[in-house]
């Protein structure tokens, strides 16, 4: 243990001089230790020693806030309903459509991914379960978060009173909804049409409209049905 | 002095009606072996005597009416949808409440806790957010760590249910009656509009800023001159509990764990609602508890081992 200064290397003994130091403190302590277990032999505690190197800090860092206390045991928690269904009202809103709308006509008819759809402008023929088939122009689709309470609102004019009606879709009293005849021109370039309740822009009655859908549908008369183009469209109902 | 004589003794061992009475308290005995000292009652309560009113023979008995029989589930509110009724075209609005993970985690009896009640939890949480004398009580139970737990209030021991049972959405049939409880929608500091229905005053005709004003808060010298105490006026309004009571149960779905109820339940979505079975309908014939618990009960089992 020599402590030669190097003069080509003055920091030589550095490196040594503090292992020794090091050494010597650990001796210290396990003096000091020792000393302490004789004395007080009920305040020794039953769990090893820690780690040489071993700081609280470090253990708190890692988040180990029970080192040295006795472990509880923790039982896993069962399989979660929650998780396996976290939208319970989507499975029942699909369940309920499965009996209410089997065969996706409905679904289909107001549904953005078909071309073919029924939009606000159309003129909607609706058939009930019990009263008098309603048609009338739609000017509102109204497709909330709640998918089964989607609902149509028909405007027409009865002997000269307007008259507006809303019709939940999917509700089991409609038993059918046909389009009787498309917006003409231009798609209506907003989602509700209520300037239609304006006199300048209201359409009257749609009744003749859809007497001549009926007739041309019942047998082909020769004022029924309109132009070829519209053959193809009328096919969509239900 | 003439000599003295002995007196003659009547008996070699006096008896028992001559002895002085020495209280049994001053009697030096093993305690282990006599039977202890029954401490005297401050009141007039015995089993000759009519009930005293603060008993809890007494108290149990006037709630018996309106406890229900069996227990009830936490569970959480998912929602509102509609029902139809596919014959009479009726639309019904409910409410879906979904049920995870809902246990028994204990159970209250007459004989420690003074009356009859089923912990239930719902949920779980992280072993690290739970504090060690929680983990203890869940360790001791046997169950696992749940995030929310209630008492349900049963009437008696017949509505007891072995801890660690997982509770179901079948728990409750189509058709029977249930309160909801829950906390509801925080409205945060209300007006008097809002939270008592004030009437405001005219929105036009000169008002000048005050339209949704208290107006008045009562009359002056006669009234004490003082605002009386209670008076209603603006302050935080909803986050509290609120039941409602008789809500129709409309479909039951098992896998799901929904229970579909009619009607509109308190709390936003994804609050934790108490289901109960209304205490204003006739109790439900129960089609549960499902087969593990009948088998345990018949068994006597305590606790059912948490399944995991």
């Amino acid at each position: 243990m020599s402590v030669t200064p190097s003069t080509t290397r003055p920091l030589a003994n550095l490196k040594q001089a503090i292992r020794q130091c090091r050494a010597e403190r650990a001796q210290h302590r396990r003096h000091y230790a020792a000393a302490t277990e004789s004395l007080y032999p009920s305040l020794q505690t039953r769990y090893p020693p820690p780690t040489p190197g071993f700081r609280p800090s470090q253990a708190i860092k890692q988040n180990r806030f029970e080192i040295g206390l006795r472990k509880i045991p923790v039982i896993p928690p069962p399989p979660s309903t929650a998780k396996a269904v976290p939208d319970p009202i989507a499975s029942l809103t699909s369940l309920q459509l499965s009996t209410l709308d089997p065969a996706s006509f409905r679904r289909r008819l107001f549904s953005a991914l078909n071309p073919d759809r029924a939009r606000v402008g159309d003129i909607l023929l609706v058939r009930l379960k019990s009263g008098e088939p309603f048609s009338g122009v739609c000017i509102n689709i109204r497709a909330r978060n709640s998918p089964i309470d989607t609902a149509v609102l028909l405007r027409n004019n009865l002997t000269r009173v307007a008259v507006e009606m809303w019709f939940k879709i999917f509700s089991p009293g409609v038993s059918g909804i046909e389009v009787v005849r498309r917006k003409e021109g231009r798609r209506a370039r907003r989602a509700k049409l209520y300037y239609m309740r304006l006199p300048k822009h209201d359409i009257g009655s749609v009744e003749g409209v859809t007497r001549t859908y009926l007739r041309g549908r019942q047998g082909g008369a020769p004022t029924g049905g309109g132009g070829g183009a519209n053959k193809g469209k009328k096919k969509s109902k239900n | 002095m003439p000599p003295r004589q002995t007196p003659t003794r009547l008996f070699a061992v006096p008896p028992t009606f001559l002895c002085p009475s020495i209280p049994r308290q001053h009697l030096r005995t093993i305690l282990s072996i006599t039977k202890p000292i029954p401490k005297p009652s401050r009141f007039n309560a015995s089993p000759h005597l009519p009930v005293l009113g603060t008993s809890h023979t007494a108290a149990l008995a006037r709630k018996s009416r309106t406890l229900p029989l069996r227990t009830g589930a936490l569970a959480i509110k998912k929602g509102m949808t509609a029902l139809y009724d596919a014959e009479s075209a009726k639309r019904t609005p409910c409410t879906v409440l979904q049920l995870d993970r809902v246990q028994i985690l204990g159970v209250k009896t007459r004989k420690e806790h003074g009356y009859w009640a089923l912990q239930v939890g719902a949920g779980t949480k992280e072993a690290r957010n739970v504090t060690r004398p929680e983990r203890g009580h869940y360790a001791k139970q046997g169950v696992p760590l749940k995030r929310h737990i209630a008492e349900f209030r049963v009437k008696d021991e017949a509505g007891l249910i072995p801890t660690g049972t997982n509770l179901t959405a079948d728990l409750f049939s189509v058709g029977q009656y249930i309160d909801a409880k829950a906390d509801s929608r925080g409205m945060g500091f209300a007006g008097g509009m809002k939270r008592h229905g004030f009437h405001g005053q005219p929105a036009s005709h000169g008002n000048s800023l005050t339209h949704r004003a208290m107006g008045s808060a009562g009359a002056s010298q006669g009234s004490g001159s003082r605002v009386l105490p209670g008076k209603k006026m603006a302050g935080r309004m909803g986050g509290e509990q609120v039941t409602v009571q008789s809500l129709r149960v409309m479909s039951v779905d098992r896998e799901l764990g929904i229970v579909v109820v009619a009607g509109a339940v308190p709390g936003p979505k994804g609050c934790v609602v108490k289901v109960q079975d209304a205490i204003k309908k006739p109790w439900p014939d129960a089609v549960w508890p499902p087969t593990e618990v009948v088998e345990a009960m018949r068994e006597g089992v305590e606790k059912v081992p948490a399944a995991a």
